[in-house]
């Protein structure tokens, strides 16, 4: 099966008013498989956005080459698979979100009854069928924000390329947002988006993809790094030896000590090991690990 | 290239501009000075006719050269300064039918002003009991025809340069290229044969818009209508002139980094 997105060596760069050219992404290489939900993720100018552009075919790339689909990326072939939602996006100011969505179905190809019933569809779904005749100039940037993903979501595309999706909406818009995707990914297609969201990441992401300064730093399955991200804590009476079990060990009180691990299986044999030696366990918690420190150190560290 | 595309595109451009109701403003702007300067009854009678349509023709193909520069000149610019082109191009369209469908949007329009002005003149016209000859239609027809011109122009001169550059050059090419094409043909016997060469390249690049002004023929009397098969040349050119400039705003437009 081919691949949803394909990026080998993809090179993409700028030249700046002054002729300087600078390398937006350099050498980037990954793949995402149909069916999966990517998070595209890096710090501000790591290239995220011009790595998209250039699967959207509003940059040529340098040197490598990009596929949607086993297509060339950047063909209008490439794009009837595609629902595009750009970071910033303004929509026809004297348009109503009715024939802003008419106008890109009609581009997409659809017609008619079809698409009529694709329009009213969507505009419940997101919630603005109350603002449907209103002119976009009138509407919030939530709104706004909404028709955009309105727009993206016509045809049913089997692509969803999201740039920053969740921008500008309320908690109440980005859990209904959050069905609306997995819904989308029930019925068969992939989803890959940046965001600086890392929560969104984490309740929507299969897997993420980590870039900094153009380049691939690495990527990881969201499930089995939250695992491993997961924090086991220990609080405890009586002295025990934990070496080899923790570095994080600390007193807390008169003879009560604190130790943090890893792993479950680290921290199970802390308790046989405090057992046996005659102490008694307090307290036993465990607590997800942060993605967001996971998000800064790994990008210090590839920085 | 798809109609429905194409259609769709152009559907957009026209219901912004209309909606924008600047257009408007242009045109009652016209009507209002044909009117104004029709009530100063300085001539006889039959004077007076011919000063009416001199005056409309002069003020309608003004202001209707101004609605194409204004309608076609930020087309593009504005579709990527407002990052309205990120949804566009994300559909399965390329870019020659963007430029395409926003060319025929912009001459929409444009056309659809320029009615509306010679529907506000033929009104006004009407009071000085003004006869419509077959050329006063042919007229329009040829003005129409340079105004798709017009807007090829300035959208293609759009890509190249800043919005205010291209409207300035726009205006230029519009309202100077008669007179530049007219100094060029007149000198030309003067001159050495290379630049002669230089004068006629010159004038094979520059716009013949003069030529699809028949003002002249419509506003005195006695002339009569142009043979068919010049209207067909006329439109003939327009086509191959407008398809020229689409082609030069297209060589750049189609690898732009957006």
């Amino acid at each position: 099966m081919q691949p949803a997105i394909s990026v080998e060596n993809l090179s993409v760069q700028y030249r700046t008013k002054r002729g300087e050219v600078f390398d937006a992404v350099k050498d980037l290489s990954f793949s995402v498989q149909p069916g999966e939900v990517v998070g595209f993720l890096g710090p501000n100018g790591a290239g995220k956005s011009s790595t998209l552009k250039a699967l959207m075919g509003f940059v040529e790339p340098k040197a490598g080459k990009a596929q949607i689909f086993g297509l060339q990326a950047g063909t209008p072939e490439s794009r009837a698979s595609i629902g595009y939602l750009p970071e910033v996006a303004m929509y026809y100011p004297f348009l109503t979100p009715v024939e802003t969505l008419q106008m890109y179905g009609e581009l997409q190809g659809l017609k008619g009854k079809d698409l009529r019933v694709q329009i009213d569809e969507l505009l419940q779904v997101l919630g603005i069928a109350q603002a449907a005749k209103k002119l976009n100039r009138s509407l919030s940037k939530g709104m706004l924000q909404r028709v955009g993903i309105a727009q993206s979501l016509l045809g049913s595309p089997k692509l969803l390329v999201l740039d920053e999706v969740t921008s500008g909406l309320d908690p109440v818009g980005r859990k209904e947002l959050r069905h609306l995707l997995r819904d989308r990914q029930e019925r068969g297609a992939t989803l890959f988006f940046s965001s600086h969201e890392l929560a969104e990441v984490d309740m929507l992401c299969d897997r993420i993809i980590l870039i900094n300064k153009g380049r691939f730093v690495e990527e990881r399955n969201v499930g089995v790094l939250k695992d491993e991200l997961r924090m086991f804590t220990l609080e405890y009476l009586g002295i025990t030896s934990l070496v080899g079990l923790t570095d994080e060990w600390s007193e807390i009180g008169p003879n009560r000590f604190f130790a943090k691990f890893q792993s479950k299986a680290a921290m199970l044999e802390a308790i046989g090991r405090i057992q046996l030696a005659g102490g008694r366990i307090v307290d036993i918690a465990s607590a997800e690990g942060s993605l967001e420190d996971y998000f800064v150190n790994t990008v210090e560290v590839a920085a | 290239m798809k109609i429905a595309t194409l259609k769709a595109l152009a559907r957009s451009v026209v219901l912004e501009s209309l909606r924008r109701k600047d257009l408007w403003v242009v045109a009652i702007l016209g009507f209002l000075i044909i009117l104004a300067a029709g009530t100063l009854g300085f001539f006889g009678f039959d004077g007076l006719q011919v000063f009416a349509k001199d005056l409309a023709v002069t003020v309608v193909g003004l202001f209707s050269t101004i609605i194409a520069v204004l309608t076609s000149f930020r087309l593009i610019p504005d579709e990527i300064r407002n990052r309205t082109l990120y949804p566009l191009l994300s559909r399965p369209i390329s870019r020659i039918e963007l430029l395409v469908g926003k060319l025929i949007g912009s001459i929409v329009v444009t056309w659809m002003s320029f009615i509306i002005l010679c529907g506000l003149t033929a009104i006004a016209l009407e009071i000085f009991q003004v006869q419509f000859t077959v050329i006063m239609l042919q007229y329009v027809l040829m003005k129409m025809l340079g105004l798709a011109v017009v807007c090829s122009i300035s959208m293609a001169m759009s890509i190249y340069l800043t919005p205010n550059a291209a409207a300035t050059l726009a205006f230029i090419i519009a309202f100077g290229a008669p007179m530049i094409t007219r100094a060029l043909t007149m000198s030309a016997p003067t001159v050495d044969v290379g630049t002669r060469t230089l004068y006629s390249v010159l004038n094979g690049v520059l716009p013949q818009t003069q030529l699809f002004d028949l003002g002249g023929r419509a506003v005195y009397p006695n002339w009569s209508p142009v043979p068919i098969w010049i209207l067909g040349f006329l439109l003939a050119y327009a086509v191959v002139y407008s398809s020229a400039m689409l082609g030069l705003g297209w060589l750049k437009f189609r690898k732009q980094a957006i």
